[in-house]
C-alpha cells in the first residue's frame, strides 16, 4: 500500500503569494494513500530538505510528491533527498506549482489555489503507481577506435595513449598524417607542416598503447557505447610488414611509375612505394594496379593475344627479408571497443565542375593543394614553383577564392573556413622564393577570424598582393598567357589580367564513404554529407550515437588548430568514459513484454535509436526487445504499438492515464 | 451460375492435386453449410474430402483470420480480392511466412448478404463500392474477370456522415455505440487485430471500464476502428459479425478515406510498402501543427 | 451560460521543447488562462492516442499536444511520427463528433514561453465560445 507525503513549497512568496498554501495542504491531506501532507519555505534548502528526509522516516512514506518549481529544475536535487533517507529515488514526483502555476496565473488567487491543487491531485495520482528503478552496470572495454590517422585522428590517439588507455588507429590509406602531411608550410606562423607533424606521427608508431592499422577501413559496427564490436577491413598491402624493414631497396628499383595520389598528381612514384618519405609506417605497399607482376598476371588471366609484359618482380627478387607476399589476401579482423573517435577528414572539392575556370584544360591553372606540394621542399619540385606549361618560373599568379565554398548553385553552401588563410600563406611564400612575383586575389571576403590571422592577411597585402573584390567569369589562353577576366566591383568595371599561372583556393568537403561510415555508427549527417554534432555549441565533439565521438573537418572544414583541439578534446571525452569501471544506464527505458508481444515488429522500424532488437523465443514466437543500453528513453514504441506491449518505466501507460483520469475523480 | 460452378470445381482441382502432393497439408475454403443456402468455412485436410469444397456468391468469410492459427505450417486458402489485402497485411507484419502459405485467388464479383436460412441477392454494401475484383497476390487463380462495374464515389456515406455537424455526428455515434454488447465479435472476425492480449480486455491500466456503458463502450469503438487506421483492407467482417448492427464499416472507411488522402496509402495491396505510421517524410505537410 | 464556462483542458507536453517553453511563460510571468493540466511526457511520440480518447471519454473539453518543431526532436524524430499519428486522429475524432477545435496539435519550442501562452489562451477562449460537450456521458 502506497503511503504518500506530500510537501508543498512556499518558495518564499513564488508560490506563496498566489496559492493559498494551508488550503492545498488540507486538499492534500483528503487525497487517496496521502499519508502526510507538510509545506515548507523553501522545499529545496538544506532545512527544507531535512524536514522531507524526517518526514520520510517518521511517517514510514514510501511514495514523495514534491509540489514546488519546474521537474527541470530540480528532480535531480529531491531524488537526492529521497534517497538520503532510504527510498528509492523514483519514488517521487514532481508538481510543478510553480512555472505552471503561481507564476502565470497571478491575476487569480483562486483559480491558481484550485489548479495547485489538481496538479498535485495528478502527481499523487501519478506517484502511487511510481516502481522502484535501479540504474544498471554495465562493463565497458577501455579500448578506444580512432577511424582516420590525420592530425586530428593522431592527436586524439596520442591523448588517450597517455591517459593509459589501449588505442587502435585505423587509417584507408597505406600512412597516416593525413591532409596535413601534403601541406608544406602551416599559417600564420609559417612553420614547416612535416617539421611539426612527423614527430607526431612517429609517437604514434612508437606507442606502447597505440596499435596502428594502415590501409585499412571500418566495415561494421555493432553493439553500443562501451562495447562495440567492430569488422575491420584490412587491405592487402603485398608486402609482409611484419618481415618488412623498410630499407628502401625495393621502391629505389622498381621500374614501374604511377602518378602518385599524394603528390595530387603533380609527380610520379613507383609501383611498390611509400607515399612521402617520412611516411608512417615507414614500410611499402604495392600497387596493383600499376604494378608490373600484376598486369602480367593479368595478361595470362585474360588470356589476350600477344607477347605477354615482363614478370619484372624486382622487388621480390631483391627484398632482403623475403618480404614481398603475393598471395597476401584481404583481412577482416573483430575487435572490441570502448569508445569511437570519428576522424575522418575532408576529400578537397574537385574544381573540374568550374569549366568556366579552365582547370584540366589549362595546366598551368592549378589548385592550392598541388601548390602547396610544388612548394614543398621534399615534394616533386624540391621547392621549386614552375609553370607546368613550360617550366619556367611564373611572374604573375593569380588567386581565387570560394572555389566549391559559399557557391549555393554548386551546392555548396559552406564557407571552406581555411582558403583566405592559406591563399595570404601562397602569396608571402611565393613573393619570398621570388621578389619578382606579383601575385592577384579574387575574393568575395576575406574571413580572418582567428588568433594572428589577420595581421597576417595584412602581411600579404603589404608584400604587395592586389586584392581585387570580385569573381572570375572566364579564364582564356593567349599568347602562352591565362587572360583571367572578372569583375572588380569595388570599382565596378570588369578587368583582365594576364597571368603565369592560376591557383584555385579549393575549399573542402565530404570524404567519400562518409555517408556509410555515418550509417554504420548510426551518427546523423547533414545535406552535405558532413557528421552532425549532438549539439553544436554544447556538445561538439559528441554524436547522438553515445559513445562515437567526431573530431577534425568530418564535421565541417577545420584549421590546424581547431582539428588539433577537437581531437583532443574527443579524446578527452573518451578518457571520461574510460575512468569508469562500469557504466550506468539510465533506468527510465523502455521494457517490451513479451507474453503481450504480436511479433509485428512495428517498434523495431520506428525507434530512432535502433534499440529494439527481434528474439525467437523457445514457443517459436518471435518477439521485440529492447536493449537498454541504446534505449533513450523516448516512448515512441509504446504509443506506436497496438499490443500495448512496450512500457516507457518512468512514464508508463498506468502513470499518464492514472494522471488524466485523476482530474475527473 | 455456370461461373460459380467452374470456380468450385476448379478450387476443387486444386486442393486435391495440394494435398496429393504433399505441398500443404491443410486446405481453407468454403463449404456448403447445413442449412443448404449459406456457405461456412472449411477446412480440408485429405485429398478425397476436397469435393467438400465450394465458391459462390455466400461465401462472406474473409478465411485469411485462420492462417494465424496455422503458422509455419503449409496451408493453401481461398482468398476474394478483399482477403488477399489481408494476407498482404500480414506478411507485412510478419506474421505470416509466404513460403508456408498458397493462395487460391478467386475472382470476386462481390458476395451477397446473409439471412437466415436464405442468402439475398444483395450485395453486402462493401461489395457495391468495391473497386477490386481480382485478388492483389495469388499463387494460382481461379476465375475469369467480370466485367468491370464502375463506382464514381467510393466513399459515399462517409462523405454524407462528413457533412452532418458535429452534434449530429455525436449524436448519431452515441446511439450506435450506446447499443455495443461488447461481444468483440467483431475483433474476431478480424484479420488485422489479432492482438496476444486486447486493449479491452486489459486490467492493468484499464483503458475500457468493465461495465458496459456508452462512454467505455465509445472508447473501444474509437480505438479498435483507430488500431486499424491504415491496417484495415476493407472486408468489413466486423460489420457482417456485429449482432446489434454497428455500422462499423462506416468508422472504418473514414479512416481509409483519409490514410489515401493524406498518404496515398491503401492497406495489403502489397506487403513490402511501408504502412503509414512505419515511417515519415520530414517536409509533408499533414494540415496539422502547422 | 458560456459566461461561467470553465473547459477543463488536458495538455501532454513533451520535456524537452513544449513542458521547458511552458516553464519559459512562468519564468517570464506571461498570464493565461488556468484551465489546462499539463502532463508530462519524454517526447511527443509517447502520447498513446488511447490517452487523448479516454480524456475526451473522461470529459475533457480540449486536449493539447505540444512537442518540439519538427526538426527539433531530441529523439531527432519523435514529432514525424506524432504528426502522422495525430494527423490520422484528428480528422477522426471530429468524424466521431468531437469538434476540431477540442483537440490542438502545436509545436512550441522551449524558448517559445511567449507562445505557449498564446496558444493556451486562444485554444482556451475558443472552447469558451464552443461551450460545454453536448452529449458527454458522464459516468
Amino acid at each position: 500500500m502506497a503511503r504518500i507525503g506530500v510537501f508543498i513549497c512556499h518558495c518564499g512568496t513564488n508560490i506563496a503569494g498566489t496559492v493559498d498554501i494551508n488550503g492545498v495542504v488540507e486538499a492534500a491531506k483528503q487525497m487517496p494513500m496521502v499519508v502526510h501532507a507538510a509545506e515548507n519555505k523553501y522545499n529545496c534548502s538544506e532545512p527544507g530538505q531535512a524536514l522531507i528526509r524526517d518526514a520520510i522516516v517518521e511517517h514510514r512514506l514510501n511514495r514523495v510528491v514534491i509540489a514546488a518549481c519546474s521537474p527541470r529544475m530540480h528532480e535531480n536535487t529531491f531524488r537526492k533527498t529521497v534517497a538520503a533517507a532510504g527510498l528509492n529515488p523514483y519514488l517521487l514526483e514532481i508538481a510543478n506549482l510553480r512555472e505552471h502555476c503561481s507564476w502565470v496565473h497571478g491575476d487569480g488567487k483562486e483559480a491558481a489555489t484550485i489548479k495547485a491543487m489538481e496538479l498535485i491531485r495528478m502527481a499523487v495520482a501519478k506517484v502511487a503507481r511510481h516502481e522502484q528503478l535501479f540504474p544498471k552496470q554495465v562493463p565497458l572495454t577501455k579500448r578506444a577506435l580512432i577511424i582516420g590517422g590525420g592530425i586530428s585522428g593522431i592527436q586524439a590517439a596520442l591523448d588517450i595513449a597517455n591517459a593509459g588507455h589501449k588505442v587502435v588507429l585505423v587509417e584507408r590509406e597505406p600512412t597516416i598524417g593525413g591532409r596535413m602531411a601534403q601541406l608544406d608550410k602551416t599559417f600564420p606562423t609559417l612553420d614547416c607542416s612535416s617539421c611539426i607533424l612527423t614527430p607526431k606521427m612517429v609517437e604514434v608508431a612508437q606507442h606502447p598503447n597505440i596499435t596502428l592499422l594502415t590501409s585499412a577501413e571500418v566495415k561494421e559496427v555493432k553493439g553500443f557505447v562501451g562495447n562495440f564490436e567492430v569488422s575491420i577491413l584490412q587491405k592487402t598491402r603485398k608486402v609482409d610488414h611484419t618481415k618488412c624493414t623498410g630499407c628502401g631497396i625495393c621502391w629505389q628499383k622498381c621500374p614501374e611509375k604511377a602518378p602518385s595520389e599524394f603528390d595530387v598528381g603533380m609527380g610520379k612514384r613507383t609501383s611498390i612505394y611509400i607515399p612521402f618519405p617520412q611516411a608512417v609506417p615507414p614500410k611499402p605497399v604495392i600497387d596493383t594496379s600499376s604494378c608490373r607482376y600484376y598486369k602480367y598476371l593479368r595478361f595470362m588471366e585474360e588470356k589476350k593475344e600477344g607477347k605477354p609484359p615482363p614478370q619484372c618482380r624486382v622487388c621480390e627478387k631483391l627484398c632482403p627479408v623475403n618480404a614481398i607476399d603475393w598471395e597476401q589476401k584481404d583481412e577482416i579482423l573483430t575487435e572490441k571497443f570502448g569508445a569511437i573517435i570519428v576522424a575522418t577528414g575532408y576529400k578537397p572539392f574537385d574544381p573540374t565542375i568550374y569549366s568556366e575556370l579552365g582547370f584540366g584544360r589549362h595546366p598551368d591553372v592549378i589548385t592550392g593543394l598541388q601548390l602547396e606540394r610544388m612548394m614543398s621542399a621534399s615534394g616533386p619540385a624540391s621547392g621549386e614553383v614552375t609553370r607546368p606549361s613550360t617550366g619556367e618560373h611564373p611572374k604573375d599568379v593569380v588567386f581565387l577564392t570560394c572555389v566549391g565554398s559559399r557557391d549555393e548553385q554548386r551546392g555548396r553552401t559552406y564557407c571552406s573556413k581555411v582558403c583566405c588563410m592559406y591563399i595570404a600563406k601562397h602569396a608571402i611564400m611565393l613573393k619570398e622564393h621570388d621578389p619578382e612575383v606579383q601575385c592577384y586575389v579574387f575574393y568575395m571576403d576575406v574571413r580572418t577570424v582567428s588568433k594572428d590571422y589577420e595581421e597576417f592577411y595584412k602581411r600579404a597585402q603589404e608584400s604587395g598582393t592586389i586584392y581585387i573584390r570580385g569573381k572570375v567569369s572566364q579564364i582564356r589562353q593567349e599568347d602562352g598567357k591565362l587572360i583571367v577576366r572578372g569583375e572588380d566591383t569595388l570599382l565596378g568595371e570588369m578587368v583582365e589580367i594576364p597571368a603565369d599561372m592560376v591557383v584555385l583556393a579549393i575549399g573542402m568537403e565530404h570524404n567519400p564513404g562518409a555517408v556509410e561510415l555515418a550509417q554504420a555508427l548510426k551518427v546523423s549527417y547533414d545535406v552535405n554529407e558532413l557528421f552532425i554534432e549532438a549539439h553544436p555549441k554544447l556538445r561538439p565533439v559528441e554524436t547522438m550515437s553515445d559513445g562515437v565521438f567526431v573530431a577534425g573537418a568530418c564535421v565541417g572544414p577545420r584549421d590546424i588548430p581547431e582539428s588539433v583541439a577537437s581531437g583532443g578534446a574527443a579524446a578527452a571525452k573518451v578518457a571520461v568514459l574510460f575512468s569508469q569501471d562500469f557504466l550506468t544506464t539510465d533506468p527510465m527505458v523502455a521494457v517490451i513484454d513479451q507474453m503481450k508481444c504480436g511479433g509485428c515488429l512495428l517498434c523495431t522500424k520506428v525507434c530512432p535509436f535502433k534499440a529494439i532488437d527481434t528474439q525467437v523465443l523457445r514457443d517459436g514466437r518471435t518477439v521485440a526487445v529492447v536493449n537498454e543500453s541504446l534505449c533513450k528513453g523516448c516512448g515512441l514504441c509504446v504509443a506506436a504499438c497496438r499490443f500495448g506491449a512496450p512500457n516507457l518505466r518512468g512514464f508508463t501507460q498506468q502513470q499518464l492515464l492514472a494522471e488524466v483520469t485523476s482530474l475527473w475523480q | 451460375m455456370s461461373a460459380a460452378m467452374d470456380q468450385t470445381a476448379q478450387i476443387r482441382q486444386k486442393a486435391r492435386e495440394l494435398l496429393e502432393n504433399k505441398v500443404v497439408d491443410c486446405v481453407i475454403g468454403y463449404e456448403r453449410a447445413t442449412d443448404g443456402v449459406n456457405a461456412r468455412p472449411l477446412f480440408v485436410y485429405e485429398p478425397e474430402e476436397a469435393d467438400r469444397l465450394i465458391f459462390d456468391q455466400t461465401c462472406t468469410h474473409n478465411l485469411t483470420r485462420y492462417l494465424l492459427n496455422r503458422k509455419g505450417k503449409p496451408t493453401a486458402i481461398v482468398v476474394k480480392p478483399c482477403d488477399s489485402r489481408a494476407i498482404n497485411l500480414l506478411l507485412n507484419e510478419s506474421q505470416l511466412q509466404r513460403e508456408k502459405i498458397h493462395i487460391i485467388g478467386v475472382v470476386c464479383p462481390g458476395v451477397v448478404e446473409r439471412q437466415w436460412r436464405q442468402a439475398s441477392a444483395k450485395l453486402l454494401n462493401a461489395c457495391q463500392v468495391c473497386q477490386q475484383h481480382v485478388p492483389v497476390i495469388y499463387d494460382v487463380l481461379v476465375g475469369e474477370l467480370p466485367s468491370e462495374p464502375t463506382v464514381a464515389e467510393h466513399y459515399p456515406d462517409v462523405v454524407e456522415m462528413e457533412a452532418k455537424s458535429a452534434e449530429e455526428r455525436q449524436v448519431f455515434w452515441k446511439e450506435q455505440f450506446s447499443r455495443c454488447i461488447r461481444c468483440y465479435a467483431c475483433r474476431q472476425a478480424c484479420p488485422g487485430c489479432y492482438c496476444p492480449e486486447c486493449f479491452a480486455e486489459r486490467l492493468d491500466p484499464l483503458w475500457v471500464g468493465i461495465r458496459i456503458a456508452p462512454g467505455e463502450n465509445e472508447v473501444w469503438n474509437t480505438i479498435r476502428a483507430f488500431h486499424l487506421a491504415g491496417r484495415c483492407i476493407g472486408c468489413y467482417q466486423c460489420e457482417q459479425v456485429c449482432p446489434v448492427d454497428i455500422p462499423l464499416s462506416l468508422l472504418n472507411r473514414k479512416l481509409e478515406k483519409e490514410v489515401l488522402g493524406l498518404f496515398n496509402f491503401q492497406a495489403g495491396m502489397d506487403a513490402e510498402t511501408s504502412p503509414p505510421f512505419s515511417t515519415f517524410k520530414k517536409e509533408e505537410k499533414l494540415g496539422i501543427g502547422e | 451560460m458560456a459566461v461561467d464556462f470553465e473547459p477543463r483542458i488536458v495538455g501532454f507536453l513533451c520535456n524537452w521543447c513544449s513542458y521547458a517553453g511552458a516553464d519559459m511563460a512562468g519564468t517570464a510571468r506571461i498570464c493565461y488562462p488556468s484551465n489546462i493540466r499539463i502532463i508530462r511526457v519524454p517526447c511527443s511520440a509517447r502520447i498513446d492516442p488511447l490517452l487523448v480518447v479516454k480524456a475526451f471519454q473522461l470529459g475533457a473539453d480540449g486536449v493539447l499536444v505540444a512537442g518540439c518543431h519538427p526538426g527539433d526532436c531530441h529523439y531527432t524524430e519523435g514529432n514525424y511520427y506524432s504528426r502522422r499519428r495525430f494527423a490520422m486522429l484528428h480528422p477522426f475524432l471530429e468524424y466521431l463528433g468531437i469538434e476540431r477545435e477540442r483537440f490542438w496539435l502545436q509545436w512550441v519550442s522551449a524558448s517559445e514561453g511567449k507562445k505557449f501562452s498564446q496558444v493556451v489562451s486562444t485554444f482556451t477562449d475558443g472552447l469558451i465560445k464552443l461551450g460545454p460537450r453536448k452529449a458527454v456521458t458522464v459516468q
